[in-house]
């Protein structure tokens, strides 16, 4: 027996169901349905993995919707690399397809702001998971760099690693924040916003989420470009509200290690702080 | 997701020779529902459960770029030895994707130093698709290759030994040499040690009519460098005519049983309690721990090393 014909036949009980052809290695047929407990394994795995990777689509749909359109899911994507986490990278595209019909023919209410919620899990996720920064801008950086005379807003920053941008739907934040949160839209006081831009980044440990303004908005996507300055920054808010205050919104950024820069490039690494 | 900065070790490497959990006694598998218990555990000395407690991981958990998933992993590793156990490399089949998983490994083993690293004599990934769970190889020649071959690209890979677990068997398929003869021979071929599941091995006893005893008798003891035990459960429709490694469950007795055998033929070897779904209170696992140590305590037999 050649074990690529033993694999190709397990490989397609696993896929779809059918055994028959695995007949040919099991040394009593009447056993063969026993080989459901390797595939229901498989599909159990999957789908618990894509309940925690997307807990807040779940809590809208529910768990035997979610379960169900988290089954077809991985029928439709199933895992590429040797490990669960992170798995669900089309998930949001796909549940909306879902809900709306177009995967299984048997049109479903479609859940307002499916897709966008589990943008939002998927977000949150990612910035979670993100590196840790190792070249954090901080307020001590900024007084040296001043201090050496170093025109500020010359210097080239990049967003951190966890920081993470997620377009949405107008009300989808708030919608996602009371579900995290377990209360009602009109409690978390963005209900009204009209921001389609929210943030997602991490602090000492912990995920933090914010919608954006509309200049708030333009400054973090200037900062996402390769070689990126305050300076660059501050001129797309600015752009967007001549009124923009940039000294908060950099203080921000500071204290909440937003921003990230290459110390070295003015000094070398033995005298940094 | 891509792995990101992983710190330089501060811990010392084992020699890549060696099976290197002679010292360890009984450990936990390590849950996230768990780790404030974890860490206001006191270490060393200080520890109520002695010396030998230890936590096992599974690796690929670990596959992220930074984190609080890893700085808590750092705080476990800074009281406790680790053992690393792997899931995903699918060591018996399709090779080609190998090196970039076992790269990962690779990254965290050079920061973290666990004492152990695992994986199973299974297969899990075919034509780019990754299934996630555990399927039995054939015992033949063939597959014997594939698993030795994948065995070698992990272990060169990581630059370690590693030890490889027994399969869950539900079914029989055809095979050409029993599964004692199939794991001593890969083991022998490539280098590798055995991890044995004595809750794999009861399970499959079960609901394949081996000779759980014969089976451990037939391994020599100087390949084995480590022990698991975990329950199990009924199929919900086939009731005990199908026993599923569910790790739903505390240890069953006929386990327990077979554990004290393993060890009077096996002599002293790490044992690890895994407990991976129905999570019960730490306290609990603690107290399954601990008997897991006292049956180390009392195995005069310190083995064939």
């Amino acid at each position: 027996m050649a074990v690529d014909d033993y694999i190709a036949a397990f490989a397609h009980y696993l896929r779809t169901g059918d055994a028959n052809r695995m007949h040919d290695f099991c040394v009593n047929p009447e056993h063969i349905k026993r080989m459901a407990v390797y595939r229901n394994g498989f599909y159990k795995g999957c789908i618990d993995a894509l309940s925690a990777n997307f807990p807040m689509c779940e809590k809208l749909v529910g768990n035997e919707s979610f379960r169900n359109a988290a089954h077809i899911y991985v029928d439709h994507y199933p895992p590429e690399k040797g490990t669960l986490v992170g798995y669900g990278q089309n998930f949001s595209g796909f549940i909306a397809d879902f809900f709306s019909g177009l995967v299984t023919n048997e049109s479903q209410a479609l859940p307002v702001n499916i897709a966008d919620l589990a943008h939002l899990d998927y977000a949150w996720l990612t910035s979670l998971m993100s590196a840790d920064s190792e070249q954090v801008l901080r307020g001590e950086h900024v007084a040296w760099l001043v201090a050496q005379g170093h025109d500020l807003a010359l210097v080239e920053v990049r967003l951190s690693p966890s920081v993470i941008l997620c377009d949405v739907g107008a009300s989808a934040f708030s919608q996602w924040l009371s579900l995290k949160t377990n209360q009602k839209e009109d409690e978390q006081g963005n209900s009204a916003s009209t921001n389609d831009l929210v943030m997602f980044w991490r602090r000492q440990g912990a995920v933090q989420a914010r919608s954006l303004s509309v200049p708030e908005a333009a400054l973090m996507r200037a900062l996402q470009r390769v070689d990126s300055t305050l300076d660059s920054g501050f001129a797309a808010a600015l752009e967007v509200d001549p009124d923009f205050d940039v000294s908060d919104i950099f203080s921000a950024c500071l204290q909440n290690e937003l921003l990230e820069t290459d110390m070295t490039q003015y000094r070398p690494e033995s005298d940094l702080i | 997701m891509a792995m990101g900065h992983l710190k330089a070790n501060p811990f010392s490497p084992p020699r890549q020779s060696e099976i290197v959990g002679d010292h360890l006694g009984a450990g936990l598998g390590l849950k996230a529902e768990h780790l404030d218990d974890v860490l206001a555990l006191p270490a060393g000395d200080a520890n109520p459960s002695g010396n030998g407690l230890w936590f096992e991981v599974h690796t690929e958990n670990y596959f992220v770029a930074g984190g609080p998933r890893l700085n808590y992993l750092r705080s476990v590793r800074e009281n406790f030895e680790l053992s690393f156990h792997g899931v995903g490399g699918s060591l018996g089949y399709d090779h080609q994707s190998m090196p970039a998983h076992v790269k990962q490994v690779k990254a965290l083993i050079d920061e973290f130093q666990p004492r152990l690293i695992s994986e199973h004599a299974v297969w899990s990934r075919v034509d780019g698709r990754y299934f996630a769970d555990l399927m039995p190889l054939p015992r033949t020649h063939d597959a014997l290759q594939s698993l030795i071959d994948g065995i070698d690209v992990y272990q060169t890979g990581v630059g370690r030994r590693i030890l490889i677990e027994n399969p869950s068997n539900y079914l029989d398929f055809v095979s050409e040499m029993d599964e004692p003869q199939f794991l001593v021979e890969a083991a022998n071929r490539s280098g590798c040690g055995l991890l044995i599941d004595i809750n794999n091995l009861y399970i499959s006893s079960q609901n394949t009519g081996i000779d759980a005893l014969a089976y451990l008798q037939q391994i020599p003891a100087s390949l084995v460098g480590e022990i698991h035990i975990a329950g199990h459960d009924p199929d919900p429709e086939l009731g005990r005519a199908l026993l599923i490694d569910s790790h739903a469950a505390e240890v069953d007795s006929s386990v327990w049983a077979l554990l004290e055998q393993a060890l009077s033929i096996f002599g002293h070897q790490p044992v690890l309690v895994e407990r991976d779904a129905n999570i019960p209170a730490f306290a609990e696992l603690m107290r399954e721990q601990q008997k897991a140590q006292r049956f180390l305590d009392q195995c005069t037999y310190k083995g064939s090393r």
